[in-house]
């Protein structure tokens, strides 16, 4: 072992330069291999939730794009509600927890979901399959019967704004009491305000002028006695009517569908499908989490892709390090055979001495990576979500990748060393 | 009767320089060597000695012809074996003295102990012990390239003892050292065939040496002469 450290110091300048390239090829692969772990975690959060439940949507908008103003009346969640198999429909809005800044509308770009404010109906007997009760880390979820002045925040939202249970949250304008804290999930809830859905629906048609001018159109007709509407000319009257129709419960953008035990959901997918085909997008969870897991695919690709080039040249790198060397010692190679060194010994000796150049090139990557996913993740926590996501397993893989990495860089030359010809080698000067 | 440890008749051996042209560099070479030798091979330059010994000392293999080493029938060893018997039977003594330069005076000796099977603490001891008996006991922890030349050339002695060998062999053992100091080598190697009986076979052009040792075979052309 003296021996090896001995002869990788023997060439300094060469021996720091291998061990850069594998330092740089492998503080991409922690760095990019932490940013895909950290994506993966997120995603499979989002894919346990969205697989836990069936999807509706209003016809005319997507899941991926939004909801725009298409909304889901009551009427049409109440009957789907009664399809067989459908065990309970909660009908819900979503909408940014800050207002958009009209000098910056795009905001700050940030990894992971938005800061969102989830409204929740409460009344509704809904449970998501996969995600029924959130781990909190202090106080507690909403609950039936709650006040529609309380909120449970996500452990982002609580670290970035500093809230702790029994503080006043004021969001757009309207102060609300913090009951809770949901302990860290990595995924969405990190960033979701959950809200009782009433305010969160006036905050919504407060945020958006159609729907406002709906409910402002309707506080007006309602103002107006039935007494004094029967008056009005009919057209006039039917007018008010249409007007007065517009009620706060139906303004839901996107609604979740359990389904009875024994049920398969995308059976009971099916079944909502062809009944409200007119009506509603219905996703299935298995479609759902498909589409999810494509799009998690091509990200890993692209980020592990980038640091498997990174490896690579690190890896040709120390090939060319170990033929080097490996040509230079031809002679001490041939004096080693000479007295007595089997060919498995000197490739065993050539083969470590490379793996041990890939072990301290991934020792010294994976510590500078840490450092700066350290140094990056504490930035943006201050800012949003955490970009990166370390775990104990994948370091430890890291410098095992790339000491093995080294053994099978150093492999082919040292099987050249162990073929060398003694006399050819001794005579070498 | 001194047991005989090499016995090698009829050695053939040829180089091919191109297609055209073969370098036959042992046309057949006989040679025996008893226990307690102390025998030189000498002749002109390309006369075939380097190439006797590298092929007595198996580091390459002759074309045609007989040998057996301290029993062995080297012809009939299997591809492998030849590295087991290096460690074991043989020790060398180089020219350009060929200590590893990174390793100390006791770890190059050390390492030849390891490819013998010594186990750490046994090669330790041995390396201690030999290169005290080569008056290098001030020098052992340092490397090659702060020893004179005829302090390289007895740690390469303590080397090649390290593994109790049958037979040492020796290319010019004194050839890049001053007539002094190769006095003085040729002396220590003198003492250890003396008082320990063992057997050397060394190549050298230089005729004190060759004066030096008991034995000589002559050769020319690649042939004894």
């Amino acid at each position: 072992m003296m021996e090896i450290l001995r002869n990788m110091l023997r060439r300094k300048g060469r021996t720091i330069l291998t061990v850069t390239g594998i330092t740089v090829g492998i503080f991409a692969f922690t760095v990019m291999g932490s940013m895909a772990l950290r994506f993966n975690k997120m995603i499979s959060g989002g894919k346990l939730y969205v697989t836990g439940q069936i999807t509706l949507m209003p016809k005319g908008t997507s899941f991926a794009t939004g909801t725009g103003g298409a909304l889901l009346p009551l009427d049409v969640l109440d009957r789907i509600s009664k399809v067989e198999g459908v065990d309970a429909v909660a009908g819900g809005v979503e909408l940014a927890l800050e207002e958009p800044n009209p000098d910056d509308p795009i905001g700050g770009a940030s990894f992971g979901p938005p800061a969102t404010i989830e409204g929740m109906d409460l009344q509704s007997s809904y449970r998501n399959r996969n995600w029924a009760n959130m781990a909190m880390k202090s106080g507690r979820m909403l609950e039936k019967g709650d006040p529609d002045t309380v909120v449970a925040i996500g452990y982002t939202i609580a670290a970035d704004k500093k809230l702790a249970v029994g503080d006043t949250m004021t969001i757009r304008k309207r102060e609300f009491k913090v009951i809770g804290i949901v302990d860290q999930t990595l995924t969405g809830p990190d960033q979701y305000v959950f809200m009782p859905i009433t305010p969160a629906r006036e905050l919504l048609i407060a945020s958006n002028p159609f729907l406002k001018s709906l409910k402002d159109r309707a506080d007006e007709a309602m103002k107006i006695s039935d007494a004094d509407l029967a008056k009005l000319p009919a057209e006039t009257r039917k007018q008010l009517q249409d007007a007065r129709a517009f009620k706060l419960e139906d303004v839901s953008q996107i609604a979740t569908a359990s389904w009875e035990d024994g049920q398969d959901p995308d059976v009971v997918s099916n079944r909502i499908k062809e009944q409200f085909k007119d009506e509603v997008l219905v996703l299935s969870p298995t479609k759902l989490g498909e589409t999810i897991d494509k799009a998690a695919a091509i990200f890993n690709a692209i980020i592990l892709g980038s640091a498997v080039i990174a490896l690579v040249v690190g890896g040709f790198s120390i090939i060319n390090t170990m033929v080097m060397s490996i040509s230079e010692r031809k002679r001490e190679i041939g004096i080693k055979k000479a007295i007595g060194a089997s060919n498995r010994s000197v490739a065993f000796d050539y083969t470590l001495e490379a793996g041990v150049i890939g072990f301290v090139g991934g020792l010294f990557g994976l510590a500078i990576g840490v450092l700066a996913i350290l140094f990056i993740n504490n930035k943006t926590a201050e800012s949003g979500a955490e970009i990166f996501l370390l775990s104990p397993t994948f370091m430890v893989g890291v410098v095992a990748f790339s000491f093995i990495l080294g053994i099978i860089a150093g492999l082919l030359p040292a099987l050249r060393a162990s073929r060398m010809n003694v006399v050819d080698a001794i005579r070498e000067l | 009767m001194a047991k005989t440890l090499i016995h090698a008749t009829g050695l053939k051996k040829c180089y091919p320089l191109t297609k055209t042209n073969t370098v036959h560099a042992l046309r057949g070479v006989s040679i025996d060597v008893e226990e307690g030798d102390f025998s030189a091979i000498i002749g002109p330059s390309g006369c075939g000695k380097s190439t006797l010994l590298h092929i007595l000392g198996l580091l390459d293999a002759p074309d045609e012809g007989q040998y057996t080493l301290d029993g062995i029938d080297v012809m009939k060893m299997k591809a492998g074996e030849a590295n087991v018997v290096r460690a074991k039977k043989l020790g060398f003594i180089f020219q350009g003295f060929n200590l590893i330069p990174t390793l100390t005076a006791k770890e190059n000796v050390m390492q030849a102990g390891k490819y013998g099977g010594m186990s750490m603490k046994e090669r330790k001891v041995r390396a201690e012990e030999l290169l005290q008996l080569m008056g290098l006991q001030d020098r052992m922890d340092h490397k090659p390239n702060e020893l004179s030349g005829g302090q390289q050339q007895r740690v390469a002695i303590a080397r090649a003892l390290v593994n109790k060998p049958a037979i040492i062999l020796a290319d010019e053992p004194t050839g890049e050292l001053d007539s002094a100091t190769s006095l003085e080598i040729i002396e220590l190697l003198k003492k250890l065939n003396r008082e320990n009986n063992q057997t050397f076979l060394m190549v050298t052009h230089n005729l004190e040496v060759a004066n030096a040792c008991k034995k000589t075979v002559k050769l020319k052309d690649g042939l004894n002469a």
